[in-house]
């Protein structure tokens, strides 16, 4: 595990000044920072450098919340998420996913280290209850334990997998989302897709759902340098494709343009209202070569 | 100028043809016989199923109203790719290997008629104005789940299109929502493939006006043994077959909500 780090982000934020920009073109998903940078875990590669203690990025506000899912709401919003930090950290955030639940299709990102079979319990009642489908997505690494809590921490491994199996046993459907951060150790064997559709199936998933995610230079690893897109990179390119041009994510201190880039100065594009940030989101980080080349993004599909 | 909107009192909807000719005969034979007085078809003519080139006639001869899917724009546009917004790789696999076959098989004369078909139409149905589309109204391949489409969204489209009625496809399964002040979003379903229900049938919509719009979603059974047949004489993947007999989907399942999801085998 990397040592706890205070502001880490800061170390690679280059300006946003010149940078190639994507115009605004929908409201598609809302994300809400729910508990900031306050996490149980402190996962070695995590990209907004998320831990225990003294978050760089502070929890929301329940009513913060809640008056971002009504103006969500008025603005045609088409899903939600919550995510930080660990959003089963936050004291109201059964509440806050049932007034989500009532206006969209919502999404939790979480370790899976808070869920035992009570919650399990509690979030498949509302599941059951709620206009639209509730997602949670649980973070896994590896299928291997001790690969998994290399990066994640001692225990992650066997507390996640228990998450899953509690919400499968109630009825529920979770999306694994694993990064590539330890792919390169299994080099010559299935791919990771495959391999953690198997795993799944052996805990006795039916219906194994798996999400993979790339590995981003930021959070806790930043380094200085990378490139950038210039204007050259986006010719004939679609910026459409890029999930900044229909997400926008509310936190503490505002809100940005991505999930990624949540808590930046660079990204800040409002500092309250959604709708004053719909305007271009600059491209100005190393982590947005990422998307344009992966092709990735933060929602479920 | 203002638009010139056709008027009728009742007319049949399907999406998703997906090569399957046998279950569109029986489609048209069936909205035929409840006097319908137009049949539309909201787009992706090819997909999982044989013989591509086979549901061109039977749509031009019972001058079926069309407006083009993500599949009809890709293979009218030569691209490489379905389009159909799939980010799973396991859905990504299977619909390439649907794509590339029905590119291969489709001839230059058909891609050039699909490329000619519009992206949406309007209609009157009563005092119903009709929108329809064949993802949604912004996006082509938007999938709009009933378990993912929040009634807020419903009402923008329908309130920046000064429409009534939301006729959309793509998903492949049917669902209709009553929205206030006589307003009505509706998924019309698939005729290509079952509904992941268990059941082989497949599935089309009737829309009649009236003070209050009627929506029936209607079955249709057709010989779906022959085409189960046809799919694996032409080399196609089993599991294609397998959806067909058993109601159950195999493929391209991945992006389902976790409600529609729950609902099927796999």
């Amino acid at each position: 595990m990397s040592s706890r780090m205070s502001l880490p982000l800061l170390i690679n934020e280059p300006g946003a000044g010149h940078a190639p920009v994507v115009p605004f073109l929908r409201l598609s998903a809302l994300w809400i920072q729910i508990t900031g940078t306050w996490c149980n875990l402190e996962c070695t590669h995590c990209i907004n450098a998320s831990g225990p203690n003294d978050p760089w990025l502070k929890p929301i506000a329940p009513e913060v919340a809640r008056a971002a899912i009504q103006e969500a709401d008025q603005l045609g919003v088409k899903e939600i998420y919550f995510t930080g930090g660990e959003p089963f950290l936050h004291g109201e955030i059964m509440g806050l996913l049932a007034d989500a639940l009532a206006v969209a299709p919502t999404t939790v990102l979480t370790n899976g280290t808070l869920i035992d079979d009570a919650m399990a319990y509690r979030l498949a009642a509302l599941a059951r209850g709620a206009a639209y489908s509730l997602e949670i997505r649980v973070s896994l690494d590896d299928t291997d334990p001790e690969k998994n809590d290399r990066v994640r921490g001692a225990g992650a491994f066997d507390k996640a997998v228990r998450a899953i199996q509690f919400l499968h046993e109630r009825g529920l459907l979770p999306i694994v989302t694993a990064t590539e951060i330890t792919s390169h150790e299994h080099a010559g064997g299935r791919g990771m897709y495959e391999r953690f559709r198997g795993f799944l199936a052996g805990l006795g998933i039916e219906k194994p759902r798996v999400k993979i995610m790339p590995v981003f230079a930021l959070g806790r690893l930043s380094r200085d340098g990378g490139r950038r897109l210039t204007e050259d990179d986006l010719e004939s390119f679609d910026r459409g494709t890029l999930q900044c041009s229909e997400s926008r994510v509310v936190a503490a201190d505002g809100v940005y343009a991505c999930p990624i880039l949540a808590g930046l100065p660079g990204a800040k594009l409002s500092d309250g209202g959604l709708e004053a940030s719909f305007r271009d989101a600059p491209l100005y980080h190393p982590s947005c070569v990422t998307c344009h080349e992966t092709g990735m993004t933060c929602k479920n599909g | 100028m203002q638009e010139r909107v056709a008027e009728y009192r009742r007319v049949a909807l399907f999406g998703g043809v997906y090569n399957n000719a046998l279950a569109l005969h029986a489609t048209l034979e069936d909205a035929r016989r409840r006097d319908v007085e137009a049949v539309f078809c909201l787009g992706d003519m090819g997909g999982f199923g044989p013989h591509p080139d086979r549901v061109f006639p039977l749509l031009k001869d019972h001058d079926v109203l069309a407006i083009q899917g993500n599949y009809d724009e890709s293979l009218a546009q030569g691209k490489t790719d379905c389009g159909c917004g799939y980010t799973d790789p396991r859905d990504n696999h299977f619909a390439r290997i649907s794509y590339e076959y029905t590119f291969t098989n489709t001839s230059t004369e058909n891609k050039a008629w699909l490329g000619a078909l519009p992206g949406g139409r309007r209609i009157r149905l009563g005092n119903h104005r009709v929108l329809m589309c064949h993802g949604s109204p912004r996006v082509i391949n938007e999938f709009l789940w009933e378990s993912a489409t929040p009634t807020g969204l419903l009402k923008r489209f329908l309130g920046q299109a000064e429409a009534d009625v939301l006729a959309c496809t793509h998903t492949g399964i049917k669902w209709h929502r009553e929205l206030l002040e006589g307003k009505h979003a509706i998924n019309v379903g698939v005729i290509g493939r079952p509904e992941n229900d268990g059941s082989s049938n497949v599935w089309y919509t009737v829309l009649t006006a009236g003070p209050d719009l009627s929506v029936e979603f209607i079955p249709v059974h057709y010989d779906f043994e022959t085409l189960a047949r046809q799919i694996e004489q032409e080399g196609l993947p089993p599991e294609f077959a397998e959806t067909v007999r058993t109601g159950w989907w195999t493929t391209c399942l991945e992006n389902l909500p976790s409600r529609e999801r729950s609902r099927g085998k796999f």
